[in-house]
C-alpha cells in the first residue's frame, strides 16, 4: 500500500508497540506477522466483496488505544447473570480477565482457564490455533488485528466422554470507563470425543462509552461430540464489535448455535462451520432486532467436506429506524461430499422507510448426490395472518406484536435450555421496535 | 474421430455399447464449419487510430466517431472485472482484429454470396424460405455487417424501423443519438466500454407510438473470420403503447482459438410499451478439454422508462466457453414489469456466470425471475442476480426462483443472489434448490423402456419447461433440440 495508513491502522500499530513480548518465540512471530499483514492491507473497502454492505470509511477515521488494564481490573461491575446459565463463569472487563468475577470450576473432566494462564502453563497445545495465518488480505483485517493484539481469552477443554452439566458463561463486559479504547479476546474450545459441552458467549456494556471489541473463537468438536453454543450480543449503542467464530466438526459431531443480536452500533459477526467428518450435523438459528442507527452484518458460511453431513440454518431479521441489517449465508458442498443435506432460510421484516436490509444466500455445490436449498424473503407481516387474528377480535396492534414475536421466536424454538430460551424471548420483546409493540 | 461422422443412430435405442457412448461423448460441434469467403479485416490491435479507421470504414458521422473515442479513452482507465466465478485465461486485447466484413456489400438477397446462403442452410436457417414460411423478418449478421434484410417493406408500412445499426446511424442519426448509450452508458462496465468503442454492427429497432409490430423480428449472428472479435450493438426502442417481440440466436463455426465477443443490447420501453426479447445462444463452447470456444461478455439492459411498461428477457444459453451475462431491467416507470426466464446449460469445461438484475425505482413495480441451471461434465454454472428495491418503490414485488441440476460428479452449480431492500412496503422472495436427476425418475423411465439419454433429456426438458413456454414457438422447438444435442454424452 502506498497510501498513508488510516488513523485506525496507526492507532492499532501504536497499541501493538505497548504489548509486551510473550516470551514464546512462535507466538511473538505470529503476532508480528499478523500485525504486518494488517498494516499492509488496512481495513477492507466496500469494493471488497466480503465487506460490500458494511462500509468502514467512518471507522477508519477513528482511533482506538488499547484499554488500560489497571482501570479494567478495578472497574466496578455487577455480576452478569443469565437464567439457566449458572455453571462456570469467565468474565472479561474491557478485555481483561477478572478472576474476582469468575468461577473456573466447570466440573469433572473439564479444563477451564484464561488464555494468559494457559500460555504460561502449557503453550504448545495452543500453537496450532494461535499460529494460524489468514490469507484473504483486507477481508481478514480484524482477524489479523485480533491475532496481533489479543493477549487473553478463554481456553476450555472437555475430555473425551465428559459431559458438562451446566453451560459455561463467557462474559465480555465493556466498562464504559474507557471510551475510545479497544479490547481483543480469543476463545479456544475443544470438545473431546463423545463429550458434550454448552457455552454461552455473552456481550454486554455497562456504560455507553464507544469501544471496539474483537473476538476470535475456535471450536473443535471431536468425533461423536456435541456442542450447544449460544451467542447473546447486548452491547451498548456505541459499541463496535467484530466476532469471528470458527467451528470444526469431526465425524458424527453435532453442533447447534443460537445467536441473538440486539445491541451495538456496528457489529460484524462471521460464523464459519467446517463439517469435516462423515455424518456430522450443524444447525444454526439466529435473529437480529435493530433500530436507531445500528448496523449488524452477519456472515454465515457452512462448508460440507464429508459424506452424509447435514446442516440447517434459520435466521430472522427485523430492521426499524435508520438501521441496516446485512446477512450472507453460504452453503458450500465440496467435491465428494455426497449425501449432503443442507438448507438455509433467511426471513426479514423491514419496518421503516429509512432502514435497509441486504441479504445474500449463496449455494456453491461441487457434488451431485446433494440436497441443497435456500430461501430468503424481505417484506412485512403477512396481511392474511393479520386479518385472521383481527377477524377473531384481536386488535391490530396486538396482532402485529403477536406475529412479530412469533416471527423472531422461530429462531429460539430449538433451544433446549428452557429458562434461557424464555429469557432471550423476553429480551427480544424488549428490543422490538415500539411500532409493533404499542 | 471417425465415429463422429456417422452419428445417425436410432435415438430411441438405449445406449448399451461403450463405443457408442464414447462416440457420443466425443461428438464434434455440429455447426462447426468455416465458410471460405474473402474478408476485409483491420489488422489486429486496438488504439485510437483503429477506432477512427473503423468509424471511417462504416462512413459514420463525426459525433459517432467522437462517441467511440470517448468510450475507448474511458476503457483504457478501467480494470478488467474479476468478481465473477470464472476462470479466464488473460485476454490479449491487442491480438484481436476489431473489424471484418464480407468484401462486397450486397444490396439484396439475390446478390448475396451463395456460399453465405449455404452457411445459413447448414445451420437450418434458409433465409428466404424461412422468412416466408414463418413470417419472420431476418436481419442476418455475417461477421460484422448486415448482408440481407427482409420484409423491410411490410415493416415500413407499419412504421417500424428494423435495420442494421450502421444503416441506422447513417439514416436515423437523430433517433440513434437520442437513445444510444442511454440505457448502458459508455462507461458502464469494462466490456460495455470496449463495445462502445469498437462495435461493428447490430440491429436497430424502432416501434412508433401505438404500433404492434406485425411480425417477430429476428437476427442471426454468426462469427466467421478467424481472429475477429464480434461486437454487436443492438438498440430497441418501443414508443408509447408499442409492442415488439425480438428473437436473437447465434451459432459459430468450430475453431481452436478463443474468440472475444462483447455485445451490448439496450432496450427502451416508453409508456405502456412492451418488449419481449428472446435469445438462444449456441456459440462454439470449446471441445471436451476446454480448448477453443467463445468468450461471451454481454451487457443487456432494458429500461422500463414509461409507466405500465414491460420488458421480458428469455434466454437459453448452451454455448460459449465463457458466459458473462446479466440481462437486466430498470423498472423506472410506475407499475412497470420486468421478467427474466433463463436456462443455462454447461458441459465439458464450459463456465457460465449469468443471471439478472431487477432495479425497482417506480411505485408498484413487479419483477419475476425464473432461472434454471444445468451443469454436466467438468463445467461450472453460476446464477448471479441482484434485486434492488429503491426508497421510492412503494409496493414493489419480486419473486425469484433458481434451480440447479447437476449431472455428474465433477461439475459445479452455484447461486449468488443479492437482495437489497430500502422500502418497507416491498416484498422480495427468493428460493433456490440444487439437486441431481433423481434415481427414482430415471428408474421409472428406464423400466418403461426409455433409454437413459432420452430419459435424461425428458427430465431436463421438464426441468426447463417454465422457461421454454415463454419462448416463441419456433424458438422453443429449437431450444429443446439444442439442449438434447448439448447434453449428449453427459450420461452413460
Amino acid at each position: 500500500m502506498t497510501t498513508a495508513p488510516s488513523p485506525f491502522v496507526r492507532a492499532a500499530l501504536d497499541a501493538a508497540a505497548t504489548v509486551p513480548a510473550s516470551g514464546i518465540a512462535w507466538l511473538d512471530t505470529a503476532r508480528r506477522e499478523n500485525l504486518d499483514a494488517f498494516a499492509d492491507a488496512g481495513l477492507p473497502e466496500s469494493r471488497n466483496e466480503a465487506w460490500k454492505y458494511t462500509p468502514l470509511r467512518a471507522l477508519a477515521q477513528r482511533s482506538f488505544a488499547l484499554a488500560d488494564a489497571g482501570i479494567a481490573a478495578s472497574a466496578p461491575v455487577v455480576p452478569v447473570v443469565l437464567p439457566g446459565v449458572d455453571g462456570a463463569r469467565v468474565v472479561f472487563v474491557d478485555g481483561v480477565f477478572r478472576a474476582d468475577l469468575s468461577s473456573l470450576d466447570a466440573g469433572h473432566g473439564v479444563e477451564l482457564s484464561s488464555l494468559a494462564v494457559a500460555l504460561v502453563a502449557q503453550p504448545e497445545p495452543l500453537r496450532f490455533a494461535l499460529a494460524n495465518r489468514y490469507r484473504r488480505g483486507a477481508a481478514d483485517a480484524f482477524a489479523h488485528l485480533n491475532a496481533a493484539l489479543a493477549t487473553d481469552g478463554v481456553v476450555l477443554r472437555v475430555a473425551d466422554d465428559a459431559r458438562m452439566a451446566k453451560p459455561l458463561h463467557i462474559v465480555h463486559v465493556s466498562s464504559g470507563l474507557q471510551p475510545d479504547t479497544a479490547w481483543h479476546a480469543r476463545v479456544l474450545v475443544e470438545v473431546g470425543k463423545g463429550a458434550h459441552a454448552e457455552v454461552v458467549e455473552h456481550f454486554v456494556s455497562v456504560g455507553d462509552g464507544a469501544q471496539l471489541g474483537t473476538v476470535v473463537a475456535d471450536y473443535a468438536v471431536r468425533e461423536g461430540a456435541t456442542l450447544g453454543l449460544v451467542l447473546l450480543q447486548d452491547a451498548s449503542a456505541a459499541t463496535t464489535l467484530v466476532r469471528r467464530g470458527h467451528v470444526r466438526l469431526d465425524a458424527k459431531a453435532g453442533v447447534t448455535v443460537h445467536a441473538v443480536e440486539l445491541g451495538g452500533a456496528l457489529v460484524r459477526h462471521e460464523l464459519t462451520a467446517e463439517v469435516l467428518g462423515d455424518g456430522a450435523r450443524f444447525d444454526t438459528r439466529g435473529v437480529f432486532a435493530l433500530s436507531g442507527r445500528q448496523h449488524v452484518d452477519t456472515q454465515l458460511e457452512i462448508h460440507h467436506r464429508a459424506r452424509d453431513t447435514s446442516s440447517d440454518a434459520l435466521w430472522r431479521g427485523i430492521a426499524d429506524g435508520r438501521s441496516r441489517g446485512v446477512f450472507r449465508g453460504a452453503i458450500v458442498v465440496a467435491e465428494g461430499a455426497d449425501g449432503t443435506d443442507a438448507s438455509l432460510s433467511n426471513k426479514n421484516l423491514l419496518l421503516s422507510a429509512q432502514a435497509e436490509i441486504d441479504t445474500k444466500p449463496e449455494l456453491e455445490i461441487y457434488a451431485d448426490e446433494v440436497k441443497a436449498a435456500h430461501g430468503a424473503t424481505i417484506g412485512q407481516l403477512d396481511e392474511r395472518s393479520l386479518f385472521y387474528l383481527r377477524s377473531r377480535g384481536i386488535p391490530l396492534v396486538q396482532a402485529r406484536s403477536l406475529l412479530t414475536l412469533a416471527f423472531c421466536r422461530a429462531a429460539l424454538e430449538s433451544l433446549s435450555n428452557e429458562a434461557l430460551r424464555e429469557h432471550l424471548g423476553e429480551l427480544l420483546v424488549a428490543h422490538l421496535p415500539t411500532s409493533v409493540t404499542e | 474421430m471417425n465415429e463422429s461422422e456417422n452419428m445417425t443412430r436410432d435415438v430411441a435405442a438405449p445406449v448399451r455399447d461403450n463405443a457408442e457412448v464414447e462416440a457420443a461423448l466425443n461428438r464434434r460441434y455440429e455447426a462447426g464449419f468455416v465458410t471460405d469467403i474473402e474478408s476485409t479485416s483491420l489488422p489486429p490491435g486496438l488504439n485510437e487510430d483503429i477506432v477512427r479507421q473503423l468509424s471511417a470504414i462504416k462512413g459514420e458521422p463525426e459525433w459517432m466517431t467522437e462517441w467511440r473515442l470517448a468510450a475507448y479513452r474511458h476503457w483504457l482507465t478501467m480494470p478488467e472485472p474479476d468478481w465473477a466465478k470464472l476462470d479466464i485465461a488473460p485476454i490479449d486485447y491487442q491480438s484481436v482484429s476489431y473489424y471484418s466484413a464480407p468484401k462486397a456489400g450486397p444490396k439484396s438477397l439475390d446478390e448475396v454470396d451463395p456460399k453465405l446462403l449455404e452457411t445459413y442452410e447448414k445451420l437450418g436457417v434458409p433465409l428466404h424460405e424461412r422468412a416466408k414460411l414463418a413470417g419472420v423478418a431476418v436481419d442476418a449478421v455475417f461477421d460484422s455487417v448486415s448482408v440481407g434484410t427482409t420484409f423491410r417493406k411490410e415493416l415500413a408500412e407499419a412504421g417500424v424501423i428494423f435495420c442494421s445499426m450502421s444503416e441506422a446511424i447513417r439514416e436515423h442519426g437523430d433517433l440513434v443519438r437520442a437513445y444510444l448509450g442511454s440505457v448502458v452508458p459508455v462507461a458502464d462496465n469494462y466490456f460495455a466500454a470496449l463495445n462502445s468503442a469498437v462495435f461493428s454492427d447490430g440491429s436497430f429497432v424502432f416501434i412508433p407510438k401505438g404500433v404492434r409490430c406485425p411480425m417477430e423480428l429476428s437476427t442471426y449472428f454468426r462469427i466467421n473470420a478467424v481472429n475477429t472479435g464480434q461486437f454487436e450493438r443492438t438498440l430497441i426502442v418501443a414508443e408509447d403503447d408499442a409492442y415488439v417481440s425480438y428473437l436473437e440466436g447465434c451459432t459459430a463455426p468450430m475453431r481452436d482459438e478463443n474468440q472475444l465477443h462483447a455485445a451490448v443490447v439496450e432496450l427502451v420501453a416508453l409508456e405502456r410499451a412492451q418488449i419481449k426479447y428472446s435469445t438462444v445462444q449456441n456459440w462454439y463452447p470449446g471441445d471436451e478439454n476446454g480448448v477453443g470456444g467463445i468468450y461471451n461478455f454481454v451487457t443487456k439492459r432494458g429500461d422500463c422508462r414509461g409507466a405500465d411498461s414491460k420488458i421480458s428477457w428469455t434466454q437459453v444459453e448452451t454455448g460459449s466457453a465463457i458466459t458473462w451475462k446479466y440481462p437486466s431491467c430498470v423498472l423506472r416507470g410506475d407499475r412497470s414489469v420486468g421478467e427474466f426466464y433463463s436456462v443455462a446449460l454447461t458441459h465439458h469445461r464450459q463456465q457460465a456466470d449469468t443471471g439478472t438484475k431487477m432495479i425497482h425505482i417506480g411505485k408498484h413495480t413487479k419483477s419475476k425471475i425464473v432461472a434454471k441451471g444445468i451443469s454436466a461434465g467438468r463445467s461450472s454454472n453460476s446464477y448471479r442476480g441482484l434485486v434492488k428495491i429503491e426508497k421510492g418503490a412503494d409496493g414493489a414485488r419480486n419473486y425469484t426462483q433458481c434451480d440447479s441440476l447437476l449431472i455428474g460428479k465433477k461439475c459445479g452449480a452455484h447461486t449468488f443472489p443479492y437482495m437489497e431492500v430500502k422500502n418497507p412496503g416491498a416484498i422480495v422472495e427468493h428460493e433456490a434448490t440444487t439437486s441431481k436427476i433423481s434415481d427414482d425418475q430415471l428408474f421409472y423411465c428406464l423400466s418403461r423402456g426409455i433409454g437413459e439419454e432420452d430419459a435424461v433429456s425428458m427430465i431436463v426438458d421438464g426441468f426447463c419447461k417454465q422457461v421454454f413456454r415463454e419462448l416463441p414457438m419456433e424458438f422453443a422447438v429449437e431450444a429443446k433440440k439444442l439442449l438434447e444435442v448439448s447434453l449428449e454424452g453427459a450420461v452413460g
